[in-house]
């Protein structure tokens, strides 16, 4: 009964996923109980590791949907949802290949050549290869369409870049880059014309990787500077002008994930504890009522996995779950406080407080980033027949 | 077209003949519109035809509600084919004729006693008094959750015949009769139940206003939506002020979180599975989005929304009255709150993943 156009239809029950999902939280627990991770919040972003990245791909965990012959395990993204939800709930160490994974590896797969693909899908599928997303700049952040970062040919018919993206997380830590230029000059009357995606070797020479530091003191951030880069010119990812399209399409990757309202999660684990041992009659009806949100969240983002089944690209629903599940995501943090007598601090011996540190510092990002929640808003409206 | 589609037809149809109305002591309810629900034998949906019901799926019994709770038909139907029958059948007791009105109450000041009068088990007297009856003084019969008899575990599913029993006048926010019922040693059929089964139908009451709350947000939105497009300020339809946009952007995602997770609810309960944490989690949600939605429809719709003038009003306040009802919000997010603790400090997650 859809009101309207935002509504999916209800996910189906995968027993394959539920299956693997049992497998996933055994090996997680192996690896805690082994001390090769530490649970922190919002580790999508800031929990960098090679190794444990790798550790995913041997298993078979990334790539997951992808056809085998890219080094894909032809699963389903119910599947694949199982897998990165138990990855996230347990705070575990997975920003290395977070972007490579969700978004960089679809887009190649669409778009890519075919020797493209055949180079560099493997890779990221054993969790060898990271990507960074390249399309804010200095001056463009919700307005993507006035990106200045510009690919002009050269006479060797490749392409000579020249500009800079900013908040690339770990770039620091990535080989490549899906970055969107313009290859034409802006036209006021067409506004997302001109623009294309450059899939860039991030050891070019000309390429200047600065740290920008976040509100903890963190290194995930960087400003990507761009200095007559010569980028071959079969580098260029799909077709030239059709970027804005492309990039659209990248976004219901980006923004229908269950990372999109479990940043904090590993904060309400350890708040659960807590209500567990004092049993405070206030503090147990708060964790029902966040317990309500993520389950109600959980189906949203499951029937956003199922339509991905389906062949759908719901640009629209993975909006407004991006909105209702980042808002989540930053509640967790009043929510809790209400209600427990805890100090944030990331030094605090209460594992509580370190957990609200966390959240708390990254809080700002999780109604900012892959689109705020303005922007969302925005595209719901229109999806709401407003616009 | 689904087999849902048709019976949702089916019921519009009927409802288009009849406005709702601002429930008043004089008018309670709209004997009209059951009389015609009844003819056309939905008040026997997902009831078998072997215990006198019309027959048809749980699916079929749901959509009727929605659809019922989004035209705010002032009718027991939610109570009837959703917490009373069932219940009834569970506890292998006769259902009243379809026809009569049957509501469902928590009894839990009742206190029982069984009787043996030689016609066997089965025969209990009922004193006490039972608060916030929906539909009190409206329906024929009320089938009462009780306690057991000292000495017993679970709990006493009774049917009582309320047609001669006064009732206090009481109403919610909506005018909705929710009367106190005295119970002075009231002869009753009944049956013994489980504490397992006891907590399944209370799950169940609650799940059937979870479901009446997500119909009655997607029509408040939908609502709002188009007085959005209709209403003119500046020139302009309201909708085209990006200000507006976002308040009803957020109402779409309070709307969709609820559709989402009640939906999934009711799949659980039609495969059978105990349903008390995702009940409690579909209600405690839509609790939640009340709050928002009736607020920012409000806003929207301006002072003509805040009169009996619009329809507005039918909805929100049936809104923030169902929140509370069949257990409030507070006792159901602690039920949730305990019941994902269940395995232990440190399976929270586990819990979740299990719930829906």
């Amino acid at each position: 009964m859809s009101s309207n156009s935002l509504t999916l239809a209800p996910a189906p029950r995968s027993e394959a996923a539920e299956q693997l999902r049992a497998e996933v939280r055994e090996f997680l627990a192996a690896e805690l109980a082994a001390g090769s991770f530490t649970t922190h919040v919002d580790t999508w972003l800031s929990g960098v590791d090679p190794a444990f990245s790798k550790k995913l791909g041997e298993r078979g965990w990334l790539g997951m949907t992808w056809p085998k012959q890219y080094g894909g395990h032809e699963r389903s993204a119910m599947e694949r949802y199982a897998v990165t939800e138990e990855l996230l709930a347990a705070g575990a160490p997975v920003a290395a290949h977070w972007i490579a994974d969700r978004q960089s590896g679809p887009n190649l797969l669409t778009y890519g050549t075919e020797k493209q693909r055949q180079e560099i899908l493997p890779r990221i599928a054993a969790g060898e290869c990271f990507f960074v997303i390249g399309m804010s700049e200095p001056d463009s952040g919700s307005d993507l369409a006035s990106i200045r970062t510009k690919a002009t040919r050269n006479g060797d018919g490749d392409w000579v870049v020249n500009g800079a993206k900013v908040w690339t997380s770990n770039a620091h830590h990535s080989h490549y880059g899906i970055v969107l230029v313009r290859t034409s000059p802006s036209d006021s009357a067409n506004r997302h014309a001109g623009m294309s995606q450059l899939l860039i070797d991030l050891s070019l020479p000309g390429i200047t990787i600065n740290p920008i530091r976040i509100l903890d003191g963190g290194h995930h951030f960087n400003e990507v500077v761009f200095e007559d880069v010569v980028v071959p010119g079969d580098m260029l990812l799909g077709e030239e002008g059709n970027g804005w399209h492309q990039v659209t399409a990248e976004l219901a990757f980006e923004r229908s994930g269950p990372e999109r309202f479990l940043s904090t999660y590993p904060l309400v684990a350890e708040f659960g504890r807590r209500v567990a041992e004092t049993g405070d009659p206030a503090a147990l009806a708060t964790l029902g009522r966040l317990s309500a949100r993520i389950l109600a969240l959980r189906q949203m983002s499951l029937r956003i996995a199922a339509a991905l089944d389906r062949g759908e690209l719901p640009n629209i629903p993975a909006a407004l779950v991006k909105d209702v599940g980042t808002t989540f995501e930053a509640d967790v943090i009043e929510e809790v406080r209400r209600v427990v007598d805890v100090t944030p601090s990331l030094d605090s011996p209460d594992p509580l407080g370190r957990a609200l540190a966390e959240a708390q510092l990254h809080a700002p990002g999780y109604t900012l980033r892959g689109g705020t929640n303005e922007i969302l808003r925005g595209i719901v409206a229109r999806g709401l027949g407003l616009r | 077209m689904s087999d849902q589609d048709l019976v949702v037809e089916t019921v519009r149809d009927i409802l288009g003949g009849f406005e709702p109305f601002a429930l008043t002591a004089e008018r309670r309810w709209d004997a009209g519109l059951w009389g015609a629900l009844a003819e056309a034998g939905l008040t026997g949906v997902g009831l078998p035809e072997e215990a006198g019901g019309s027959g048809g799926e749980l699916a079929d019994a749901v959509a009727i509600v929605r659809t019922l709770a989004a035209g705010a038909g002032a009718v027991p139907v939610a109570e009837q084919l959703l917490v009373a029958g069932p219940a009834l059948l569970t506890a292998d007791l006769d259902l009243p004729s379809p026809e009569h009105p049957t509501t469902f109450a928590l009894g839990d000041a009742v206190t029982v006693h069984p009787v043996d009068n030689g016609d066997g088990p089965g025969r209990f007297t009922l004193t006490g008094t039972v608060p916030d009856v929906a539909w009190a003084g409206v329906a024929q019969h009320v089938v009462v959750l009780a306690p057991a008899p000292a000495g017993i575990e679970g709990a006493v599913l009774a049917l009582v015949d309320a047609s001669s029993l006064p009732a206090t006048d009481a109403s919610n926010l909506a005018g909705e009769p929710r009367g106190t019922l005295v119970l002075d040693r009231v002869g009753t059929s009944g049956a013994l139940l489980t504490a397992a089964q006891a907590s399944e139908l209370r799950a169940r009451y609650a799940l059937a206003r979870s479901v009446q709350l997500a119909a009655a947000l997607e029509q408040v939105l939908a609502w709002t939506v188009q007085y959005a497009g209709e209403r003119h300020q500046f020139g302009r339809p309201l909708g085209k002020f990006q200000a507006i946009q976002m308040e009803l952007a957020e109402m779409a995602g309070e709307v969709t979180a609820v559709t989402a997770l009640t939906d999934a609810a009711v799949q659980a309960l039609d495969r059978g599975e105990n349903v008390v944490l995702a009940a409690a989690a579909a209600k405690v949600r839509a609790g939640a989005a009340v709050e928002v939605v009736a607020r920012l429809a409000h806003q929207v719709h301006g002072a003509i929304g805040f009169t009996q003038e619009h329809k507005l009003h039918h909805l929100t306040r049936r809104l923030w009255s169902w929140r509370d009802e069949a257990g409030s919000d507070l006792a159901w997010s602690r039920v949730l709150g305990a019941g994902v603790l269940a395995g232990g400090p440190d399976a929270l997650w586990p819990a979740l993943t299990r719930v829906v």
